[in-house]
C-alpha cells in the first residue's frame, strides 16, 4: 500500500457517533479529519477548508448529500468523494455515479475496506494531481459553450451574446454549468437553490428569478419571450436549445 | 413499453369499466325495443295471441336491468375504493420500511465501526471508555426501535383488553415521571393538578406508560429549546377527564396537524431525505386513547410555537369509586 501522507478529509455525516469514529479512525491513520453534522455546513467546510476527500452521508438534515455532490461538482470535478449512506438500492448507487462520485459504500461497512478505499481514492488523486496545476477544473461543460449564437466562456468568466461582450459572476458561472450539465431537464427552484447555491430550501426563490431575468437579458432575443431558459409554471426552470 | 403505462392505471380501468357498463346498458335496451317491435310485427303478420308472447312490460325489463347494472356498477366502485386503500397502505409501509431500515441500520454502523476499532487498535482507557459509551446508547436506540414494533403488534393484536385497572391518573403520571426521570434528565417535566384531588379512571397501566412515553419523547425530541420542557395538566371536564400535554417544541404545521397521526406517516418527505422517525409513535398513542374510550386531538400555532396534545378520558364517577373503590380491580371486557 503506497502512503499518501498527511491528507485532510471532511466526514458530512449527520449522526455524531458514526461520525466520531469514522474520524477517529482516520485520525489514527495519520489523517486531518473534520465532521460536519449537516448538509450546509457540509458545504461552508467544503469551501472554507478545502479538504482532499469527502466521506459523504445522503440522508442529512438541511441539504441532501446528493444536492451536496452536485453542487461540489459544479466547481470541483476532481475531488474524491466517497459515498457512504444506509441506502443499498441500486437505484441510489446509480444516481451517486451519475452525479459523479467516485466510490459508493453502503452503511453497515467494513471498517478495512473503508480505510483502503479511502486510501486508494487519495492515492489516484495524488497522481492525477501531478503535472496538472489547476485543481478545481472545469465540470462537464468544457473551456467553451457556444448556444444559439451566443458564446460563454467558462475560463475567463466572459460571454459573446446579444448583448454585447459582458462578463460574468461566479455565480452566473456557476448556474449557467448547472443548466448546460442538466440541458433539456427541468430544474425546480430547490434544487437550484441548493446546488447552485448550497442555501436550504426555506430561502426565498426570488434570488433564483432574478438570476434567470439576467441571464435572459443577456442571451434571449426577445427576454420577455424566452427560447433558452423557460420557466416551468411555480416549478422551476428549464434550459434548452437547438443542436 | 412505457407508452402503454396509462392503459394499466386503475382510474383508467374504472372509468374504462363504466363507460362499458353504460354502454351495454343502453345497447340491452336499444335490442330489446328492437326485438319486441320486430316480434310484435311477427305477431301481427300471422294473427299470433300477443298473451303468449308479449306478457312482460317494456318498462319492466328496463328497470331490472338498469337495477343490475347499478349493482355491478356499486361493485366495481367498492373494489375501485378497496384497490386505492390498498395502494396507499402499501404505499406507506414501503415507506416505513425504508425509514425504518434507516433507522436500524445507523446503530449498528455504529456498534460495527467501534467494535472494529477496538479489534484494530489499543486504544487509551478514557477513550474507550467514551466510545463503550456510544456503543451503549446505540443499543439502547437499537432496543427502542425494536419495542415499537412489539407495542405495535401488542397493540393490534388487541391481547391486553382483560387489563383494565381502575387507579389514580395523576399518581399513575407522577410515578412514570418518577421512573423515567434519567431519560429525561436534559428536560423539565411539570404534572400540574388544580383540582388538588386523585382524578381515577380505568386505564391498562402499561399501554398509558406507552403513550406517555411516546407523546413525552416526541416532546423533547423535536424540540429546539435550550430546556425542553412539558407542561401536563389535569383538567376534569365533568365526567371526564382531559390530559394537556403542552411543550415548547418545535411545533406541528397547520397541514401536518391532520396527518401526524397516521400510521407510518412521517413529518418531512421521503423525496428530500428528511423523514426521520418510524411514523408509528403517535399512531400507537392515538390507538391507545381509543382503546380507553378516549380520544387524542393536537393543536399547535406553528412552527417553533410549540404543540399541545391533549388527551380526553371518561372519568370513574365519585358515586362508582366508592362503590367499586375497594375493590382496586376490575375486569372491563
Amino acid at each position: 500500500m503506497m502512503e499518501t501522507g498527511r491528507k485532510r478529509i471532511l466526514i458530512i455525516e449527520d449522526d455524531a457517533h458514526i461520525a466520531e469514529g469514522l474520524r477517529l479512525n482516520l485520525s489514527l491513520k495519520g489523517h486531518d479529519a473534520a465532521i460536519a453534522l449537516d448538509g450546509p455546513s457540509g458545504l461552508r467546510q467544503w469551501k472554507e477548508w478545502r479538504p482532499d476527500l469527502i466521506v459523504l452521508d445522503i440522508m442529512l438534515p438541511g441539504i441532501d448529500g446528493l444536492s451536496i455532490l452536485r453542487s461540489i461538482r459544479l466547481e470541483d470535478e476532481r475531488l474524491p468523494i466517497l459515498i457512504l449512506s444506509a441506502k443499498s438500492e441500486p437505484e441510489y448507487r446509480v444516481k451517486g455515479l451519475a452525479y459523479g462520485v467516485d466510490d459508493y459504500l453502503s452503511k453497515p461497512f467494513n471498517l478495512d475496506e473503508f480505510l483502503l478505499r479511502v486510501e486508494r481514492l487519495l492515492t489516484r488523486a495524488a497522481w492525477g494531481g501531478e503535472g496538472d496545476p489547476a485543481r478545481g477544473g472545469l465540470a462537464a461543460p468544457g473551456p467553451v459553450y457556444a448556444f444559439g449564437g451566443n458564446v460563454i466562456d467558462f475560463e475567463k468568466f466572459t460571454a459573446r451574446c446579444r448583448a454585447g461582450e459582458v462578463s460574468l459572476t461566479e455565480q452566473e458561472i456557476r448556474l449557467l454549468k448547472l443548466f448546460i450539465i442538466n440541458r433539456g431537464k427541468l430544474l425546480s427552484r430547490r434544487e437550484l437553490l441548493e446546488i447552485g447555491w448550497g442555501y436550504t430550501g426555506d430561502t426565498p426563490s426570488r434570488t433564483v428569478d432574478n438570476f434567470i431575468v439576467r441571464f435572459r437579458k443577456y442571451f434571449e432575443d426577445n427576454p420577455h419571450q424566452p427560447k433558452y431558459f423557460r420557466s416551468v409554471r411555480s416549478v422551476g426552470y428549464v434550459f434548452d436549445h437547438d443542436a | 413499453m412505457n407508452r402503454f403505462k396509462w392503459f394499466y392505471h386503475p382510474v383508467f380501468i374504472f372509468v374504462f369499466s363504466i363507460v362499458a357498463l353504460a354502454a351495454s346498458l343502453a345497447l340491452y335496451i336499444y335490442w330489446y325495443i328492437e326485438v319486441s317491435t320486430g316480434l310484435r310485427g311477427v305477431i301481427e303478420k300471422y294473427q299470433l295471441d300477443p298473451s303468449q308472447f308479449l306478457e312482460v312490460q317494456t318498462w319492466v325489463v328496463i328497470l331490472v336491468l338498469s337495477i343490475l347494472v347499478a349493482i355491478i356498477l356499486a361493485g366495481v366502485f367498492i373494489i375501485f375504493i378497496y384497490n386505492q386503500k390498498t395502494l396507499q397502505l402499501y404505499r406507506m409501509q414501503r415507506n416505513f420500511i425504508n425509514s425504518f431500515t434507516h433507522e436500524l441500520k445507523t446503530p449498528v454502523t455504529s456498534l460495527k465501526l467501534y467494535l472494529e476499532t477496538f479489534a484494530k487498535h489499543e486504544l487509551p482507557r478514557e477513550d474507550r471508555l467514551r466510545y463503550v459509551g456510544f456503543m451503549i446508547h446505540d443499543v439502547e436506540r437499537l432496543l427502542d426501535n425494536i419495542n415499537r414494533i412489539m407495542d405495535l403488534a401488542r397493540i393490534e393484536s388487541g391481547s391486553y383488553r382483560k387489563d383494565f385497572v381502575e387507579t389514580d391518573l395523576v399518581g399513575a403520571v407522577e410515578q412514570f415521571r418518577r421512573s423515567n426521570a434519567d431519560l429525561f434528565r436534559n428536560a423539565e417535566i411539570r404534572v400540574h393538578n388544580p383540582a388538588g384531588k386523585p382524578l381515577r379512571g380505568s386505564v391498562i397501566p402499561s399501554l398509558l406508560d406507552m403513550f406517555l412515553m411516546n407523546i413525552l419523547t416526541n416532546a423533547v425530541k423535536y424540540n429546539k429549546s435550550s430546556v425542553p420542557a412539558v407542561d401536563i395538566r389535569f383538567v376534569p371536564r365533568g365526567n371526564e377527564l382531559q390530559l394537556r400535554f403542552e411543550d415548547n417544541g418545535i411545533g406541528i404545521e397547520k397541514p401536518e396537524l391532520r396527518n401526524i397521526f397516521k400510521k407510518f406517516y412521517q413529518v418531512g418527505s421521503t423525496d428530500d431525505m428528511t423523514a426521520k422517525g418510524s411514523g408509528l409513535g403517535l399512531y400507537l398513542a392515538q390507538q391507545i386513547a381509543k382503546i380507553h374510550r378516549g380520544k387524542l386531538d393536537a393543536e399547535s400555532k406553528g412552527r417553533g410555537k410549540g404543540a399541545v396534545f391533549t388527551l380526553t378520558l371518561p372519568l370513574l364517577s365519585p358515586g362508582a369509586q366508592a362503590a367499586e373503590g375497594s375493590s382496586g380491580q376490575r375486569s372491563q371486557s
